[in-house]
């Protein structure tokens, strides 16, 4: 009987592991696309928080959360331009546009939240029912409780792997990876650097919208002010603990999701961890990593320089 | 010579216009957002003049947040010679609050003579905010890490740390007397507070007034006439060249970056022994990323960093005050400040000499 019990736990920990390190699983994607182009896109944060509120006011006015989805994606179109326009085409410093750009969007949102919604705040908004996939959502206990998840989840799970693919074997992934390691390559090959990399950020940004849709109409159904709470940094923290490789940062963003769900687990298991201590887990994890303590680190080499011809 | 000197007169004058024009655009930004969210204009700007200058008290509060921008600022700068990018301003303000309460609550400094139990307490977390800073600089002379990330890192680390800190009585968190007892430090002991300097508590302006000018003028002079400020200069621009010349690279980034998280942790300090006298959850409150922006936008210049730093100050004590009398929601400020700086960082390479890039 109390395998039944510790069956269940361990599937239950699976499936909020997974739920919670979705939202970074997209950011990070989306990311690891603009960084291995040569930018760093502080920005993410800004870009899933649009496109958790786009998504959010969607999905309430026309009642359906996939033209919801659809309308988060359209929103974050302008912040990812703006964010393209600044590093790549003014050559602006990265790290200081996208904390521009947060600070922005989180006043924006906020705001806009206020003015539409007023005082009901925490309204419930439509939001996508879980998908009970065939075969794996018939296992017992896993089934339900790891594999029953909203169809973004599976989304998200199949861009790692196309990204992932296309980085490594086709023309497009040795353009971008070109792009952040041999920007002078690029160009004298007749490709233009600032194309290659407007498209990186502009994928960014769709695949932050998609990661902040889900936390409002896949996740929680509701929009609460700057609630993306950080997990736009914790993509990037992701990308820098996988090396700028698609298999690591998935296991890396699989990880912070354990992290986060270890939170509200082993307070019921009577654990007794500090959680200052798993919250902080995913960045201490990215700076041993980066400080060259869990195998060698290889950032591509124009990492938030501008390319100047 | 002089020719030079003109041009950079020229150039100058060019980066203030379009700051101020900067300025004046998230201004008006700022007023047509309040007319839309249907609050009157006149109402909106008297409840801002009043939290930003309207008495002696908002003056002193907007200066005194003023002083924070301003350290980490002046210690961005100072990493900015050598082309280094501390972005850890926030974890270096949370380490250096850890060591001050810490220092003012349990060091046993409250009962010692002529008010030096604050200085100590400073003292704990410029040490504190420095070794968290040249943690960063360890890491880029020996693993070659970037210092943008692993100071973002750090940032967060610290962040947290501060969190967990008043998390538990082991550590800072006051003794739990009921199950409704806050998860925050004690207040601190009225003589680690730091002195006023007008000894009236209706304008509190505290010491950290002119420690912060001299801490800038110290700046400005190391940076501009000293051997240091030269060496990171050199490494700055040319660090292969720097070597050859016999420049102690190592020592000048370890060295640098212990500065600038000396003055974060100094920062840090001032918040806690000079406003809010406990700490608790989100103590810093995105200062260190403000004061990042603030000595980004002032290019290399402490002039740059002081009036960044005065009108963020101000903007922020304006907006507070702004949301409780006109309820104006803050994060319209937010919204201007976001305008400003993305706007200043746009403009950047029509600011620089030359347009040479930073």
């Amino acid at each position: 009987m109390s395998d039944m019990v510790g069956s269940a736990m361990v599937a239950v920990f699976a499936g909020s592991t997974l739920r919670l390190a979705i939202p970074l699983v997209l950011g990070a994607t989306g990311e690891l696309v603009s960084e291995r182009a040569g930018v760093l896109n502080m920005s993410v944060e800004g870009m899933m928080l649009t496109g958790a509120f786009a998504g959010a006011v969607g999905a309430v006015y026309t009642g359906s959360p996939a033209l919801g989805l659809l309308i988060g994606i359209i929103a974050v179109l302008p912040v990812a331009l703006l964010q393209a326009f600044l590093s790549i085409t003014l050559r602006a410093n990265q790290v200081v546009t996208g904390i521009g750009i947060n600070i922005l969007v989180l006043g924006a949102t906020t705001l806009a939240y206020r003015e539409i919604f007023g005082g009901r705040s925490r309204a419930a908004v439509p939001g996508f029912d879980k998908w009970h996939p065939p075969l794996l959502g018939d296992i017992p206990v896993f089934g339900e409780a790891v594999f029953t998840q909203v169809w973004l989840v599976y989304l998200a799970l199949a861009l790692v792997a196309l990204v992932a693919w296309t980085l490594r074997y086709t023309a497009l992934g040795l353009a971008v990876h070109s792009a952040g390691s041999e920007p002078k390559a690029v160009d004298k090959s007749g490709l233009s650097v600032s194309a290659v990399r407007y498209g990186a950020v502009l994928f960014t940004g769709v695949l932050s919208a998609i990661g902040g849709c889900f936390l409002s109409i896949g996740d929680i159904h509701t929009f609460t002010e700057g609630m993306t709470s950080g997990a736009g940094y914790l993509a990037i923290a992701a990308v820098i603990f996988g090396n700028w490789k698609a298999g690591r940062m998935l296991l890396a963003c699989l990880l912070f999701g354990a992290a986060t769900a270890l939170q509200f687990q082993l307070p019921a298991l009577g654990i007794e961890v500090p959680n200052a201590l798993l919250i902080m887990l995913p960045y201490l994890m990215a700076l041993l990593a980066v400080g060259g303590l869990v195998g060698r680190q290889s950032a591509p080499a124009y990492l938030t320089q501008p390319y100047v011809r | 010579m002089t020719g030079t000197r003109f041009m950079q007169g020229l150039g100058d004058q060019k980066a203030i216009f379009l700051s101020l024009a900067a300025v004046a655009a998230a201004l008006v930004l700022g007023l047509v957002l309040v007319a839309v969210i249907g609050v009157s204009i006149p109402d909106a700007v008297s409840a801002f003049a009043e939290g930003a200058w309207g008495s002696p008290y908002a003056l002193a509060a907007s200066i005194n947040r003023s002083l924070v921008f301003a350290l980490v600022g002046l210690g961005f700068i100072l990493a900015n010679r050598a082309n280094l990018t501390n972005v850890g301003g926030e974890g270096q303000i949370a380490v250096g609050a850890i060591a001050a309460a810490g220092v003012c609550l349990y060091g046993g400094v409250a009962a010692m003579p002529l008010g030096f139990g604050f200085v100590l307490a400073m003292l704990a977390a410029c040490v504190a905010g420095g070794v968290w800073g040249a943690i960063v600089g360890v890491l880029k002379v020996k693993a070659g890490t970037n210092e943008v990330i692993s100071s973002l890192m750090l940032s967060f680390i610290g962040v947290w740390m501060l969190y967990g800190s008043v998390q538990s009585e082991a550590m800072l968190r006051q003794p739990m007397t009921s199950s409704s007892t806050l998860p925050e430090s004690l207040e601190i002991p009225d003589a680690t507070k730091l002195p006023l300097l007008t000894g009236d508590a209706g304008m509190p302006l505290h010491i950290g007034l002119p420690l912060a000018i001299v801490l800038a003028i110290v700046v400005a002079v190391v940076l501009h006439r000293t051997v240091f400020g030269l060496r990171l200069r050199a490494v700055g621009l040319n660090p292969l060249a720097a070597r050859k010349a016999g420049i102690a690279i190592t020592s000048s980034v370890i060295g640098v970056f212990f500065a600038a998280g000396a003055l974060g942790g100094l920062a840090g300090s001032m918040m806690l022994q000079g406003e809010q006298y406990t700490i608790k959850a989100g103590f810093s409150s995105g200062y260190g990323f403000d004061g990042l922006v603030v000595g980004l936008l002032a290019r290399g210049s402490v002039a740059g960093v002081i009036a960044g730093a005065l009108l963020f100050g101000f903007i922020r004590s304006g907006g507070i005050n702004m949301e409780m009398m006109a309820s104006v929601p803050s994060s319209l400020v937010l919204v201007m400040q976001g305008v400003i700086i993305v706007s200043l960082a746009g403009a950047a390479r029509w600011m620089d000499r030359e347009g040479e890039r930073r």
